[in-house]
C-alpha cells in the first residue's frame, strides 16, 4: 500500500464568505465515507483547512496571498493508503463532496523522500 | 414460494456468478451486462420451461447449455461475417478453462474482483454480486446502501470491469500475493459488514458472515491460503461464537459487559482456536492481532476477569501496523479497564479533536460511559446526550437511552 494525499479543492471566496458553521453544514455528510474508509483500512486523516492564511515568497509576506481568490484553492486533504494511484482515483471519486459537486479532489501519491548518501 | 421457483432461486445462488464467468470467459464479444441479461434470460426461460416439461434432471447442465445457445446466437448476430460454429465455440470454452490454475472456479472469480484498482466497496460489492450471487436489492440491504446506489456502483464497475476485462483475466501469478491480501480483505469487510449494525439494516446479517467464512473455507482448501487466511478464520470464528449473544430475547443491542456468556457457542470457540494455533507465523498481521483480542473475549470467564492488560498491549500492536482513530478508541477502552483510568480519559479527550471522530456516536458514547461508571452522572449524560443524538440508528438510540435510564433511577 502507499500513501496518497486527496487534496480538496472548492471555491475559496465563496466559502469565505460563510460563517464557519455554515461552511461545514452545506456540505454532504462525511462520517460514513470516512468511517468505511477507516473500516477498510485505507484512512490515515484529514483535516479542513481555515480559509485565511499567510502566503510568503522569498521577499514578501502577503496576508491573503492569491489563493484567497482561488476558484479552486486548496481547503482540505485527507491522507488515504491505497493499492495504486487508480484505488486512490477510485476513493476520490466515492468521495460525497466529489460525488455532489461541492469540492473537486486531486490526488497526489506522496514521495517517499531519498536521501543522498554523504560522500 | 412453488418447487419450481424454489428450485431456480437455489440455482440462482449457487450459478449465477459462475454462468456470467463462464460466458465471459467463452468469449471476448460478451461484456458483463450482456452476460448478466443472457444469464437473467436463461432463468425466465427456465421457470416458463419448466412449468410445462417439469424440471430436468441436469437443472444446472440445462441452464448452461440454454446460456451457451443464448450466446451463440448473439455472437452469430452481432458478428455476421464470422460464424462460430458450435465446435469452435466449445473449443474456446474448453482451452479457456484449462488455461487456468484455479482448480476452483468460485476463487478464480473472487481473486479476479480482488482488483488493486477498484475501490474496498466496489470491490465488495462485485463479489456478492458475481462470487456469492447476491441480487442487487440484497447487497443493497446488506450493505445499508439504497438500491440506487449499488446500482450506480455496479455501473462504474462495469465500464472498468468490461474496458480491461477484470473478471475474464486471471491475475498474473506475480500478482497473486497482492490479491490474495485484497481477496483477505473482501472477506474480513464482509464478515463486518454481516457482522456490525449500520444505518438501514436493523439487525445483524448472520448470512453474510456465513458466506464470508465459506468463501474464506474455499481458500484454505486452496494451494492459495496463507497463515493470515488461518488467522481471520479463527478472527471470524471467534467473532461468530458469540453471534447470538448480541440481541437480548427482546431484540435489543447487547454490549459485551451484558451478554449471557452461556450462549456462546463453545464449537465454534475450539475451532476458532484450532485455526488460530495453525496461524502461528513470524509475520504478524492485523487478523492475527485482532483474533487474539477476540480469542481473549471468548475465554474470559466474565467481564470483569477479562485479561484486559493483555488486550492493552494487542491494542498498542494493532496502533503500530495501522494507526487509526478507531483502534485508538478500543484501546483507551481497555486501558480503562486494565486499571489505567487516568491514561484512557486522557486518550479519549486528545481523540475529541479529531475531525471525524467528534461527529462519531462512538466516541462521546464512550466516554459518556465511562464518566458513568466513575460516578460523574452530569458529565456522563452531557456525553451520551451527544452521542444520542449522533446516532441516526434506532437500536443505538434505545441502546444509550436505557443506560440514561438507568443513572435516572440511581440519583
Amino acid at each position: 500500500m502507499e500513501r496518497f494525499m486527496l487534496i480538496v479543492r472548492e471555491d475559496l471566496k465563496r466559502i469565505g464568505r460563510l460563517k464557519t458553521e455554515d461552511r461545514f453544514a452545506e456540505g454532504p455528510d462525511m462520517t460514513d465515507w470516512i468511517k468505511s474508509l477507516i473500516e477498510s483500512g485505507n484512512y490515515i486523516g484529514g483535516e479542513p483547512l481555515a480559509i485565511k492564511g499567510r502566503y510568503v515568497t522569498q521577499n514578501e509576506v502577503l496576508s491573503d496571498g492569491p489563493f484567497i481568490e482561488a476558484k479552486e484553492g486548496i481547503s482540505g486533504y485527507d491522507i488515504i493508503l491505497a493499492e495504486n494511484l487508480e484505488q486512490a482515483t477510485a476513493i476520490a471519486q466515492s468521495c460525497p463532496m466529489v460525488m455532489q459537486g461541492f469540492a473537486i479532489r486531486e490526488v497526489r501519491p506522496i514521495q517517499p523522500f531519498i536521501f543522498k548518501d554523504p560522500v | 414460494m412453488d418447487k419450481i421457483q424454489q428450485e431456480a432461486d437455489h440455482l440462482y445462488k449457487q450459478h449465477f456468478g459462475k454462468l456470467v464467468a463462464s460466458l465471459l470467459y467463452a468469449s471476448h464479444d460478451i461484456d458483463p451486462e450482456t452476460a448478466e441479461d443472457i444469464v437473467q434470460d436463461a432463468f425466465s426461460a427456465a421457470l416458463i420451461d419448466w412449468r410445462l416439461q417439469g424440471i430436468p434432471a441436469n437443472s444446472a447442465g440445462w441452464l448452461y447449455k440454454v446460456c451457451r445457445n443464448k450466446a451463440l446466437n448473439k455472437i452469430k448476430r452481432d458478428k455476421r461475417l464470422e460464424p462460430l460454429t458450435e465446435k469452435q465455440y466449445q473449443a474456446t470454452i474448453e482451452t479457456r478453462f484449462s488455461e487456468s490454475s484455479f482448480d476452483d472456479q468460485q476463487l478464480k472469480l473472487l481473486f479476479a474482483c480482488a482488483h488493486p484498482d477498484l475501490t474496498p466497496k466496489t470491490q465488495v460489492v462485485i463479489t456478492l454480486k458475481y462470487v456469492v450471487n447476491l441480487r442487487v436489492e440484497s447487497i443493497a440491504k446488506n450493505l445499508g446502501m439504497t438500491i440506487d446506489g449499488v446500482d450506480k456502483l455496479l455501473l462504474r464497475a462495469r465500464q472498468k470491469i468490461r474496458n480491461e476485462k477484470i473478471l475474464l483475466e486471471e491475475p498474473h501469478p506475480n500478482a497473486l500475493k497482492q490479491r490474495l491480501s485484497i481477496v483477505h480483505k473482501i472477506i474480513y469487510l464482509t464478515f463486518n459488514e454481516g457482522y456490525k449494525s449500520t444505518a438501514g439494516k436493523e439487525i445483524l446479517r448472520e448470512d453474510l458472515c456465513e458466506e464470508a467464512l465459506l468463501l474464506n473455507k474455499a481458500l484454505l482448501d486452496s494451494s492459495l491460503s496463507n497463515k493470515e487466511t488461518c488467522a481471520l478464520h479463527a478472527l471470524m470464528l471467534f467473532n461468530s461464537a458469540r453471534f447470538k449473544s448480541r440481541i437480548s430475547d427482546s431484540g435489543e443491542l447487547l454490549d459485551l459487559e451484558n451478554q449471557d456468556r452461556s450462549k456462546w457457542n463453545q464449537d465454534l470457540i475450539r475451532l476458532a482456536h484450532d485455526f488460530f494455533t495453525r496461524s502461528q507465523c513470524e509475520a504478524v498481521s492485523t487478523y492475527h492481532i485482532e483474533a487474539a483480542i477476540a480469542c481473549l473475549h471468548c475465554i474470559a470467564p466474565s467481564f470483569e476477569q477479562t485479561d484486559w492488560r493483555t488486550i492493552e498491549g494487542l491494542y498498542i500492536r494493532l496502533l503500530q501496523i495501522y494507526p487509526n482513530p478507531f483502534v485508538e478508541l478500543n484501546y483507551a477502552i481497555a486501558k480503562y479497564y486494565a486499571g489505567d483510568k487516568q491514561g484512557a480519559f486522557k486518550i479519549l479527550n486528545d481523540l475529541q479533536g479529531h475531525t471525524f471522530l467528534n461527529q462519531y456516536y462512538l466516541l462521546n458514547m464512550a466516554i459518556g460511559k465511562l464518566h458513568q461508571m466513575e460516578g460523574n452522572d452530569n458529565l456522563a449524560r452531557q456525553y451520551l446526550l451527544k452521542a444520542q443524538q449522533q446516532t441516526i440508528l434506532q437500536k443505538e438510540k434505545d441502546f444509550i437511552g436505557k443506560i440514561l435510564d438507568k443513572m435516572k433511577d440511581r440519583s
